[in-house]
Order: C-alpha cells, then structure tokens, then sequence
C-alpha cells in the first residue's frame, strides 16, 4: 500500500539513564554499542525532515547523556523541526539548560517519580526528585515551555492528587498522567506495577475533576491503563502511519518497543538505508501498515479504522503473535489472557511488591567519556 | 426558536500572540499552514491563518482593519469572524492575549 507521510520521529539517542525506573519501556537486553554518530544523526534529522516530519523528540535513555545534545537540537531547528526533549532532568545544569534553548529547543518534558522525595528515589533506584525539582526551576527561568510526566502504577497511582499540586506548584504548561503500558521493563515488572480496578476507579475520578478545575491553566492529560478498557488505544494512530522512531544504534522502528515485543520483525539501519525508502518500502514499517493484514474478529469490525486493532507489540507479548487483534479488546479471542493478569491483581491479599531495577546495557569503556551524569 | 452564538468578549486593543511553545510554520508537505505544540500539529484553515499571521503585536481592532483592506469586506462581520476564531484558539491555549 502507499505510505502516508510521517508528522514526527522519536529520537532515542541513548539507552543510557543513571535513573533505573522499573516500567521503562526500553528493551531489557538493548545494545547500546556503535551508537549513531554526530553527523549522522544530523544526516537523519534532515532525512526526516524531508519525508515530511515537523516534529522530533529526543529521548533514550537519557538524552542529556549525550554532549552533542545541543548541536542535535540546532540541526533539528534548522530543517525547521519541532524541538521536545524528554528528559529526567539529572544532568541539566545552568549551562546546558542555556545552550539547548540558544540552539531553539522549543519544549521539555521533564519526568518526575511521585511527588515527593522518599518514593520518588525509590522508584527511580536513585537520588533524583531533588534534581528534578532544581531542573523544573532552571527550565521555568529559561523560559522554556515545561510539561511533566508521571508514570502511574500500583505504588503512586494513589498519590495523583499530590502530583497534581505539584504540577500547579512548578507552573507546568502541561501534566501528563500516564498509566505504566506493558512492555520492556515494565512487562516484566507487571505484578509489582499494575494498580487494582479500585485505584483505577478512584485515579479517573481524580485526573477528570482536575481537569475541569484546572482547564485554561494547565492541560491534563490522563493515559488510561489499557488493561482495565474493554476495548484497544488506537497504537500509534495506525502502524507506520504518523510515527518512526530511530534508536541509538540506527535502527528504524514503526514504535518504540517493537524491537524487544516483536522478535521475528527486522529492522532497517540508517546506516544501511535511506530513511525514506525504509518508511515508504521497507517490510517491517509495511507489515501491519494499512487493514489488510487483520484477523478477524478485526477484518470486519467497524472500529477497525478508530483503533487499528489496537496494539501490535501488545498481541505479540501477550499472545505470541503480533498480528492478532489485541487482547484488551473485548471482541478478541484471547481476552481471557488480560482479565486472568486482572483477576490475579484484584485478589491477592497481599501483591507482590519487589520489582527488578532497570540497568543499563553493556557500554564499551571508550563510549563512557560520554556520560555527562553525576 | 433560534439560537445566537454570542460574540466572545475580546476588547479591540487586545494583542494577541501566539501561546509559549506554539509555532506557527507551512507545512511543505502539503503547503498548508500548521500549529506545532509541544505535543501535537493543528491545521489551520485559511480564516486561522489570516489571523495569525497578523499576530504580531498587532491589536484586534489593526488586525480587523488590516483583513478587511485586504479581502474588502465588510468590517463588522469580520470582527465577528476574527472574535470567534480568536475566542477558539485562546480556548485551546494556542494564543495569550495582552
């Protein structure tokens, strides 16, 4: 079928992080060797700009981690990109924060934990909500558009109105209140991270009535936890659609986590291949591009063009095969999967609670002068 | 029975400029003109981008004046026109007025 053009790329720059937050969608076995270079990066951005991209955000990991972060951000602004750098904040002293906004960076997301300190650094398996604050402060004084990001799950989804204040307190443009989605590390993390339907319940009722009381000053937006939906998100508003993302080693994928959820899917390398025949013609970006590819019970099914049968690396962990109709969906064959991860979580006396950390991949020694973290 | 939309209050020395964060570019895909946001592209129509390109420190009342030489229409249903689509924009937090 003809690709559409794409309207943004997510830059994953590095899987580097010094925090180690146990829902990271990252893959848990990333190679992070070989890493796009500089200038080839730049070659990309104005590849993409060139297919039609008017968006880029530079993620990882940790995109501060990289010290060629600022003259990334120029290039971007230069093939007249929308600038968004989502970051934890460790890293962004006086100095950088300065030089990304004279290179025309136009917005950060910055991510925060919880909203106080003890659980925050719990979460991050670091010493970090006080930076982040710090962070929030320099980026106001920068004059720099600030939203933030706070994963939700089963350890704060109880402090959202907390989170809330913090929001107005910071003078944040925007809050995002996302529910952990399961993949990466978060998949793995699962029991520990899913909240019981009551949290769920309750967390709706808190993130709408804020909502409207806040509504001309700060711009919520409430992610829901797909698991408790009965029917799918609209992933990616429909594969190979609107979204690419690059990762550190130039491997060009239509979402993010389908490297690590969809195993027998190959990707293309920038290096190898010009962005733009791998958008248009490459199997891993026309695979599920389009209906065709639909089971049933999607093929026929109404919202076929509202959700796209929602989630391909979901299906792919959850069921085996990424090109069945997503569980969540009521309609789907394999609901039984969910509402069994569902029914384990809402009656356990007592959930489990231990996580496992997320770590860092294997980096040569000579890519460590890098790091620029504390 | 009928309904009237009421016209939105914006005084004629309001300046209206586009909100922090929000960039006004041609998209050279399709020629259009866009909204870019932190999280996301507005496409405009023409009437929202006649506007906005002459939020430049401009008041209503210059802007109005400024359409209504261009295209030669009638200026009291302009200012409606650019009250409203104003009102529109300043609802989705797309433009500050000063």
């Amino acid at each position: 079928m003809t690709a559409p053009r794409p309207y943004a790329l997510l830059a994953e720059i590095t899987y580097r992080c010094p925090l180690h937050c146990p829902y990271c969608s990252n893959p848990t076995q990333a190679r992070n060797n070989d890493q796009l270079a500089t200038d080839e990066w730049k070659r990309v951005i104005r590849e993409a700009a060139d297919l039609g991209v008017l968006q880029i955000g530079f993620s990882g990991g940790e995109p501060l981690a990289r010290r060629d972060l600022p003259d990334l951000v120029r290039a971007a602004r230069e093939a007249n990109l929308y600038t968004n750098l989502i970051t934890s904040g460790i890293g962004l002293d006086d100095e950088r924060v300065h030089r990304l906004r004279d290179a025309g960076l136009d917005s950060i997301q910055l991510s925060f934990q919880s909203d106080e300190s003890d659980l925050s650094d719990e979460i991050a398996g670091a010493r970090a909500h006080q930076h982040k604050l710090d962070a929030a402060a320099r980026i106001r004084a920068a004059g720099i558009p600030l939203s933030l990001n706070f994963v939700i799950h089963r350890r704060n989804i109880d402090r959202l109105p907390q989170m809330i204040d913090l929001a107005e307190t910071l003078e944040a443009e925007r809050v995002e209140l996302a529910n952990v989605q399961f993949y990466g590390w978060a998949f793995l993390n699962r029991a520990g991270l899913l909240p019981t339907r009551e949290q769920v319940t309750r967390a709706r009722e808190v993130a709408t009535a804020a909502k409207a009381r806040l509504a001309g000053k700060i711009d919520i937006f409430y992610v829901l936890p797909d698991y408790y939906e009965v029917r799918p998100k609209p992933c990616l508003n429909g594969w190979g659609q609107r979204y690419l993302t690059i990762n550190p080693i130039g491997d060009v994928l239509p979402c993010p986590t389908a490297s690590s959820a969809i195993p027998d899917l190959r990707f293309e390398n920038v290096r190898a291949h010009a962005l733009d025949w791998i958008w248009r013609e490459s199997e891993s970006f026309n695979r599920f591009r389009g209906t065709e590819w639909m089971p049933e019970p999607c093929q026929s099914c109404p919202q076929r063009e509202i959700d796209f049968g929602g989630c391909r690396c979901q299906a792919a962990l959850l069921t085996g095969n990424a090109a069945n109709t997503d569980p969540v969906c009521e309609l789907s064959p394999n609901r039984a999967i969910v509402d069994a991860v569902l029914h384990d979580i809402n009656s356990a006396a007592e959930q489990a609670c231990g996580w496992t950390y997320r770590v860092n991949p294997m980096t040569p020694s000579h890519l460590e002068s890098d790091a620029v973290l504390g | 029975m009928t309904f009237t939309m009421p016209i939105p209050q914006i005084a004629d020395a309001a300046q209206p400029r586009l909100a922090k964060g929000v960039r006004l570019q041609t998209d050279s895909a399709t020629g259009k003109s866009v909204l870019l946001l932190p999280e996301g592209i507005v496409e405009l129509n023409e009437t929202a981008h006649e506007i906005l390109a002459r939020c430049d420190g401009r008041t209503l009342r210059e802007i109005v004046q400024a359409l209504a030489e261009e295209y030669d229409s009638n200026l009291a249903a302009l200012a409606t026109d650019v009250r409203e689509t104003l009102a529109d924009l300043q609802q989705r937090k797309l433009i500050e007025l000063t």
